[in-house]
């Protein structure tokens, strides 16, 4: 559970960054920001699977 | 003609520089400097936060102490980690953060804890640029 919490910080503060210096209306910076938070989470828990399964 | 016109430097005013090693030195503060509050608080906060969750985790910071020809492997990190500005300056002055016992890197946050310094140096980058590029007029 702890690594998870990590992880979602983690993609939490560079979410924060990305989508504030992304793109031009705050709407548009609020919906990239959530996106990229959601890449990093959907693609961290891809790959902590791929390696779960690999001795 | 026409594609000498494009070459032509763009004229970068100085306090736009100026602003980016703000930004650089300590975080959010090139911000601060262009009254874009909330973006020093989110952006620069984030690097804060970054920073010391790292050091709380147990992470330590690169410098060259490293002997030998292995010393070229610490540059990559170090200058990642050199993008954190003071954060990195004071650290290194009181010496704290750049131990590597074998106690500390037992932790199971360790590595979590150098990914989180590295990624505040590199978060930090950015922040320099988004505020260089403000200030330069490129951004609104």
């Amino acid at each position: 559970m702890r690594h998870f919490l990590v992880m979602a910080l983690f993609a939490g503060l560079a979410s924060i960054v990305f989508g504030a210096m992304a793109k031009d209306s705050t709407r548009e910076r609020l919906i990239y920001g959530l996106k990229v938070f959601a890449e990093f989470m959907v693609i961290g828990l891809v790959l902590s699977w791929i390696l779960y399964f690999i001795p | 003609m026409v594609k000498a016109e494009h070459m032509q430097a763009e004229e970068v005013p100085g306090t736009a520089w100026l602003t980016g090693l703000a930004a650089w030195f300590i975080p959010g503060l090139g911000h601060v400097l262009l009254k874009r509050w909330f973006r020093a608080i989110l952006m620069g906060g984030a690097v804060w936060v970054c920073f010391f969750v790292g050091l709380a985790m147990g992470g330590h910071l690169f410098d060259l102490s490293s002997e030998g020809s292995w010393v070229i492997l610490q540059v990559p990190p170090m200058i990642a980690n050199l993008g954190t500005g003071a954060l990195y300056i004071v650290s290194w002055l009181i010496g704290y953060g750049f131990a590597d016992d074998p106690v500390r890197a037992a932790r199971a946050t360790y590595e979590y804890g150098n990914t989180f310094l590295l990624i505040a140096g590199l978060l930090n980058y950015l922040n320099m640029l988004d505020a260089f590029d403000v200030a330069a007029g490129r951004k609104p």
